[in-house]
């Protein structure tokens, strides 16, 4: 149990440090990120970005991505997009192929010419 | 004989009428968008529209995600190729790309993702100024989900019809109750990806100012700039979008001209905690400490949920003016 403690905590710290530049790179400037954001939200930003942003890319590796891509591509997201991913990576769509329109489109184009078309 | 047909005929008849009835209620709730666009057809949207010389990648298994967004990136000027953009929204457990990974790889690439407001004429109005609109479908019947990602590049009005580019179909026609029904089911999902010198047709201001946020967080300075000049031409009262294009220049380097635009934006809105944080901050940077203290000090007793980052930009201040050397320039 302490290993595994000790493990998570070096997780938490390592991603915290790979965050850190993004985040103080530059000291004394109100970001527009946190303009934008309202105050509400900027509170919330402040308390939950960096460890759900942390979070986020543990849950992209385990869903088969590599920790450097994940860490690059949880970078490109906004506060918003991460708060929006959390805990719902796995039941959000993830658009994929798509064939399988057949059937629909018969029902469709009936509907059309019965309807739209007058 | 005739006599007896009559009234079976009516009654058919008025079956048949209660039946359409049914059927056209069904489906006003079915296909709600096409209906209303069909009873109000908005009078300055054009009659058809196609985005010639939209390019096309037919996709591999899974992989219309990258795809879809090489579509609209190469097509915005970008010099991309879906298997780069692989790497960067596919996801291997998931067999897809996730929506915000869709946003997000195209301000990678320099570029604006708007997500357009549910309508399908916002998707229209898109279309017909030239910007081709992923739209996210859900294919599947019933309980059976099946997301698919497809680039919406023409249009038909009096036809019904929208023109996309879809998996290794070239070019799919799709009668608007279709398309629909497949796209409601995301909840109208679509986006475009502009470059910063540009702003989309149906673009909402506080919308796209946090989409140039976004593209400020991670991307390029210079490219954030030119968002925020763009932005600012067309709304030039938003103190957000000078605070963001005077970050863009402070960023930079420019800090001349971060100081000037943050000036404009304290004429106008003298209160701004963030305003006058920000240009305290650019102007004790440029070593003019006595005048960035003034500022500061309004700042910190205007309070607010900025009021401790304000309160540390004046101990900076305050540290800098006792140890002047360290500054720099004075």
């Amino acid at each position: 149990m302490n290993s595994a403690m000790t493990r998570t905590i070096c997780h938490v710290l390592i991603v915290l440090m790979a965050w850190m530049p993004v985040h103080f790179a530059q000291a004394g400037i109100i970001s527009t990120d946190q303009v934008v954001a309202s105050a509400a939200q900027a509170e919330r930003a402040a308390v939950l970005g960096l460890v759900s942003r942390s979070d986020i890319a543990g849950q992209l590796q385990a869903l088969g991505l590599d920790p450097q891509t994940a860490k690059d591509r949880v970078a490109a997201l906004s506060d918003d997009e991460v708060r929006s991913l959390a805990g719902k990576l796995d039941a959000l769509p993830a658009g994929a192929d798509g064939s399988a329109l057949v059937v629909l489109i018969l029902i469709g184009v009936l509907v059309w010419y019965f309807f739209f078309r007058k | 004989m005739t006599a007896r047909r009559s009234p079976t005929g009516r009654s058919a008849r008025l079956a048949a009428g209660v039946f359409v009835c049914a059927l056209a209620a069904g489906c006003a709730s079915f296909f709600p968008q096409t209906v209303a666009l069909r009873d109000a057809r908005p009078a300055d949207l054009p009659q058809r529209a196609e985005i010639a010389g939209t390019p096309f990648f037919p996709q591999e298994d899974y992989q219309c995600g990258p795809a879809a967004l090489a579509t609209l990136l190469v097509h915005s000027g970008a010099k991309v190729t879906p298997a780069q953009l692989v790497p960067e929204v596919y996801l291997p457990e998931r067999q897809g790309s996730l929506q915000v990974e869709m946003l997000a790889a195209a301000r990678r690439h320099g570029r604006v993702s708007y997500v357009l407001a549910p309508q399908l004429e916002d998707l229209l109005r898109e279309l017909a100024s030239g910007n081709p609109v992923i739209v996210l479908q859900n294919q599947g019947l019933g309980p059976f989900e099946k997301w698919h990602y497809a680039v919406a590049f023409g249009y038909d009005l009096e036809a019904g019809e929208l023109v996309l580019r879809s998996a290794t179909t070239e070019r799919q026609v799709l009668p608007f109750p279709v398309h629909e029904y497949v796209w409601k089911k995301s909840g109208y999902w679509a986006m475009v990806a502009l470059p910063p010198d540009r702003i989309a047709a149906t673009a909402a201001e506080a919308r796209w100012l946090a989409a140039l946020a976004s593209l400020e967080r991670t991307g390029d300075p210079r490219i954030a700039r030119t968002g925020y000049e763009t932005f600012l031409k067309r709304w030039p009262e938003n103190v957000g979008g000078a605070i963001g294009l005077a970050n863009a220049h402070y960023a930079l380097g420019e800090l001349a001209q971060a100081e000037g635009v943050l000036r404009d934006a304290a004429r106008r809105e003298p209160g701004s905690v963030v305003v006058l944080n920000n240009l305290a901050q650019t102007l004790s940077d440029l070593g003019r400490n006595d005048e960035a203290l003034a500022l500061i000090e309004r700042a910190v007793a205007a309070g607010g949920p900025f009021a401790p980052a304000a309160r540390e930009t004046r101990d900076l201040i305050l540290s800098r003016k006792s140890s002047p050397g360290r500054s720099g320039q004075k």
